[in-house]
């Protein structure tokens, strides 16, 4: 069985429990030995929960075990953003996508590791430290739900959440070779996801499979009362489109995204997919989004600017690390100052810059205004098409500690990911091969707004024809 | 030698049930810190949700304020770091304020304008101790409008007026008690001289902590002292915050923040536009009560009260809408008025609650003045009536009938009585014919004390003036 | 360029204690990112409206009623410090 339970998908594991083959309990020990195992040389989990808090819910999923990014409130268990001043914080309220997991009959495994609040691109800025890439110890597992996507890759559970702001689900997805979708701002209720960059953040699902996918995102979906920003939509089933037919759907290739700083392996591999699309009878077309190359920018000040006013409330008053002062101003200061690393500190000097008097207009007002042209080349190409295809990243995964000294190189490793959360549209990553180093490679689908059918349609195309999803990490006998 | 120039910023606390952007209550004086939840509290990752009922009221205020409305509004960050505000930021409104370019009238008939108003969310409580502080968070989230006047009023008296006014149409329109003591109201000015008829605005002084109105003209009327002499002294005014001190009735400058005031408003990503619907809008126009100088107006020519007495009346809502019921039962407006303005609040000021207190209906009420003006009663029994029917639901007849009120007008039984009380006191009499009218007084009194009260003191007074002639 | 004066001005807004090392170091690293992001210059947005936020539905308003939260025991657990039901912290000076 236990061999087993490694190869099998989230849908295949419930089936199982379903047909009494084995029980969720059975299951939950598995993965939880897996964990103890293997977690001190990865430094995937943060928190590994004892027992699954599951209510034995009936869903296609009842039973699975899942974990969950460190920055999703888990009521009675620690949530720390992995970040020093949250160490020791303890939720006092269910997110509403927990909510839902719990209902569902999900067991929940535990807190996966990440970036400081989401800020990064490797799972290095975490204050666990860096957790490590199951392909290549040496190499990061990308960020920033680095954690969660290791976690799945390595089959420490078999399935995550993640959330992405600006590609933190797509790019450690492909760095660990599953699957991660950035669903539609506004699909999945942020209530309970710590804020990072609120009008950008979305929770999403990261899988082995697109299957796991489909049936992970009906759980996690739908309108929610208490986030403002959550859609009024009659809840689909994305399990529907696994399987359909893709002949004459029309697919985008934007030139932009082809051009310079692309690695030539993963350039080759995206060949190979648009050919196996072509076969399927789907037809491409070269475009453009010329805005494209404004994407970074505008996506650094805009999350910044928004990270740094929903940061102030880590300010040792009510919850979290207060470093004790004579005076309030001291508190804060020292406060922020040992509890904060250095990425956060980074983003919220310049968020707070870019909101200051004299440099609104400049900065945030004019990135709004470059954001609205962002979310027009997307509205105009998908006029005529179905989805854009894109490498997830410029490259494979790169080594621990590679880009730690240059903020600016890590920022652009996020280039290809970042426009679709500026535009609000639902993005997934694939895996799509290998490097000759044996280092998984990705790319990415965006659909129009609350498209994500047709992300499951060619995502399921793609691994009926493909076996890259199959492949599991050595990781030696556990 | 120069004129004062004054604008006002008043925060009025909406009177909703739950908070602005959570479920939590509002009830005032609650134990601390029990009216909190995640949201209200700042957690991590918890959003706002705006209730609808904070933007109706908003809407009436700047329906009653003749404000422009912005057909779609949205909310905006505020961002400084204080300890009785859980996420270091503040919701409220910058650019899109729910309401701009209103206008209030004050007594004087002077139009005052009103610059904006717009909504927020209340701060926490801070209580300073010596080497420490405490904060309760029930206040925070509750609801605020803030109302921006003009820089348009030209004395304390006028700035006193106009929060009278404002206070009155708050309350006539039903959005907030007003009560400044529980911190419902509160008010801040602006205040600065300019040489008589000048073009050029001087420095602007802010004061704050004024706890009443009478607090505000007060500081006002210290501000004036002060720049004026600042100024004759020819000394710079500096631009600060300035604290009334009610104890020693002067204001002080607050010490110079360290740092500059750099809020970093940007647009709140958390909470949508809002659409203010014009049939919202036309809904609260509808239904929008009379608001108190048309009231006035009114009573003086439907009633044909004074505009003293209307005034008056008006000034209490709670009362005048007594008043209005009791008409309903009884319509002599002049009449209801004398013994509501008389007895009736005399009873109304013992009550712990005051007016919320009463338990006589307007009917019972209507019955009392009914009955006094068919001299089925006299004053004093009015009196003895309300002392038991106002604390207490009471039946009214069986009031009169167990204290045996009911005047006694039989002409044929009180003059026995009359003669009966001339017989057992000749030394009045003799002082009557003496000249000394007063005795007849005396005689009265006696007459009253023998029928407790219940005689007609019109009738025994002509008897004797009669009796005494012959 | 984003001198020293500049983050020092920051760091007291965003409430951050810098000691001088960092007071660099935060000065070089923003600099080279904000000469990045200066590259938004070449855009024109003349005529080009700002995106505030991405919802487009219709917006979602409560209705006033009261829900008493359960989670008020654990907020003050969480408390660092806290006197008699209330939140203590150091004293304030303005």
């Amino acid at each position: 069985m236990d061999k087993k339970l490694i190869k099998s998908s989230a849908c295949e594991i419930a089936k199982a429990i379903k047909n009494r083959e084995t029980t969720s309990s059975e299951v939950y020990s598995f993965f939880q030995k897996r964990i103890t195992k293997l977690n001190p040389s990865l430094n995937i989990f943060i928190d590994i929960y004892k027992n699954s808090s599951s209510l034995g819910g009936l869903s296609a999923l009842a039973g699975v075990p899942i974990g969950i990014k460190d920055n999703i409130s888990i009521k009675g268990k620690k949530i720390t953003c992995a970040s020093s001043i949250l160490a020791s914080h303890k939720a006092v309220y269910d997110a509403t996508v927990i909510e839902k997991i719990k209902s569902s009959g999900l067991s929940l495994m535990g807190t996966t590791n990440m970036d400081e609040f989401a800020f990064g691109s490797s799972t290095e800025n975490s204050c666990y430290g860096p957790a490590k890439n199951p392909w290549d110890k040496t190499r990061v597992v990308g960020g920033s739900s680095g954690g969660s996507a290791a976690a799945v890759a390595a089959r420490l559970v078999p399935f995550a959440l993640g959330s992405d702001t600006g590609g933190s689900i797509r790019q450690p997805a492909s760095f660990c070779g599953v699957v991660g979708l950035k669903p539609t701002y506004g699909r999945v209720s942020r209530y309970g996801l710590v804020a990072f960059g609120s009008s950008l953040d979305q929770i999403g699902p990261i899988t082995t499979n697109i299957e796991d996918c489909a049936h992970l995102l009906n759980v996690i979906s739908g309108f929610d009362s208490s986030d403002s920003t959550s859609a009024k939509l009659e809840p689909g089933d994305f399990t529907e489109s696994l399987g359909k037919d893709i002949a004459n759907l029309k697919i985008g290739i934007p030139k932009e995204y082809f051009d310079q700083g692309l690695d030539p392996e993963v350039k080759k591999k995206l060949d190979q997919a648009i050919d196996f699309f072509k076969k399927k009878k789907v037809k491409f077309k070269e475009i453009s989004l010329p805005h494209t190359q404004y994407a970074v920018p505008t996506y650094y000040i805009i999350s910044s600017s928004e990270a740094s006013s929903n940061l102030q409330r880590f300010d040792g008053i009510r919850y979290g690390k207060r470093v004790e002062a004579d005076n309030l101003l001291k508190t804060y200061q020292k406060s922020r100052h040992q509890g904060l690393g250095n990425e956060a500190k980074r983003r919220i000097f310049l968020g707070t810059y870019s909101l200051s008097s004299g440099y609104y207009d400049a900065y945030y007002l004019k990135a709004l205004k470059v954001r609205k042209l962002i979310k027009n080349d997307f509205d105009q190409a998908f006029q005529e098409l179905d989805a854009i295809i894109t490498p997830t990243s410029p490259s494979p995964a790169f080594k621990i500690g590679q880009k730690t000294e240059d903020p600016l190189s890590m920022y652009l490793s996020d280039i290809y990911t970042i426009s679709s959360n500026l535009a609000g549209v639902p993005a997934i990553s694939l895996p799509c091969g290998f490097t000759k180093n044996n280092l998984p490679l990705g790319m990415q689908l965006i659909t129009k707004e609350f498209d994500e059918a047709t992300l499951m349609k060619l995502g399921s195309a793609f691994q009926q024809g493909t076996d890259f999803h199959k492949k599991i990490p050595e990781l030696g006998n556990v | 030698m120069f004129d004062t120039v004054i604008g006002l910023e008043v925060h009025v606390q909406l009177n909703t049930k739950s908070k602005i952007f959570c479920s939590c209550s509002t009830q005032f004086e609650s134990p601390p810190n029990t009216n909190i939840c995640p949201v209200c509290c700042g957690y991590p990752g918890v959003l706002p949700v705006f209730n609808q009922e904070a933007l109706r009221l908003g809407l009436r205020v700047g329906i009653a304020l003749n404000c422009k409305i912005n057909s779609s509004i949205y909310f905006e960050r505020k961002n400084y770091f204080y300890p009785d505000l859980p996420k270091d930021y503040q919701i409220s409104q910058y650019k899109s304020p729910l309401g701009y370019q209103g206008s209030l009238k004050i007594d004087a008939g002077k139009k005052i304008g009103i610059e904006r108003i717009h909504l927020e969310e209340d701060a926490g409580k801070l209580i300073h101790k010596g080497n420490y502080s405490l904060v309760d968070f029930n206040r925070t989230g509750i609801p605020l409008l803030e109302i921006v006047s003009l820089p348009q009023l030209t004395s304390p008296k006028e700035a006193f007026d106009y929060l009278q006014s404002l206070k009155l149409i708050l309350q006539y329109i039903g959005v907030s008690s007003c009560d400044m003591e529980k911190g419902y109201l509160r008010c801040d000015a602006n205040i600065s001289l300019k040489k008589k008829d000048a073009n050029i605005f001087g420095t602007k002084v802010e004061l704050k902590n004024m706890n009443s109105f009478k607090g505000v003209k007060a500081a006002l009327e210290y501000e004036i002292k002060r720049q004026t002499k600042q100024l004759k002294d020819k000394k710079i005014i500096i631009q600060e915050t300035r604290l009334w001190d009610s104890d020693k009735l002067k204001t002080i400058a607050m010490r110079s923040k360290e740092e500059a005031h750099d809020y970093r408003y940007f647009p709140e990503p958390d909470l949508p536009d809002f659409a203010v619907p014009a049939e919202l809008i036309k809904q609260e126009r509808e239904s929008l009560e009379e608001l108190p100088k048309a009231r006035v107006e009114r009573f003086i020519k439907q009633y044909q009260l004074s505009k003293e007495e209307s005034s008056l009346l008006v000034e209490n809502k709670q009362l005048a809408d007594f008043f209005e019921k009791v008409l309903d039962f009884f319509n002599e407006p002049k009449k209801v008025y004398k013994l509501l303005f008389g007895p009736f609040l005399e009873q109304v000021k013992l009550l712990e609650s005051g007016f919320s207190g009463i338990k006589i209906s307007a009917k019972d009420f209507a019955k009392v003045v009914k009955y006094f003006n068919q001299k089925k009663i006299n004053n004093r029994g009015v009196k003895k009536i309300l002392a038991i029917a106002v604390p207490e639901k009471k039946d009214i007849d069986k009031i009169i009938k167990a204290e045996g009120l009911i005047q006694l007008s039989d002409q044929k039984g009180l003059e026995e009585i009359a003669e009966k009380i001339l017989e057992n006191n000749p030394k009045a009499i003799k002082e009557y014919k003496q000249g000394k009218t007063k005795a007849i007084q005396f005689l009265l009194g006696q007459v009253m004390k023998e029928t407790r009260g219940r005689a007609n003191p019109q009738l025994v007074r002509k008897i004797f003036e009669r009796r005494l002639k012959e | 360029m984003i001198d020293q004066k500049v983050v020092e001005y920051i760091a007291k807004l965003a409430k951050v204690e810098i000691n001088e090392q960092e007071k660099d170091f935060l000065s070089s690293q923003l600099s080279k990112i904000i000469s990045y992001i200066d590259k938004l210059k070449e855009v024109d947005t003349k005529k080009v409206k700002p995106m505030r936020g991405l919802y487009t539905g219709k917006e979602l308003m409560r209705k006033d009623q009261v829900k008493i939260s359960s989670a008020r025991e654990d907020i003050l657990k969480n408390a660092p410090d806290f006197l008699d039901d209330y939140f203590k912290i150091p004293k304030v000076i303005k």
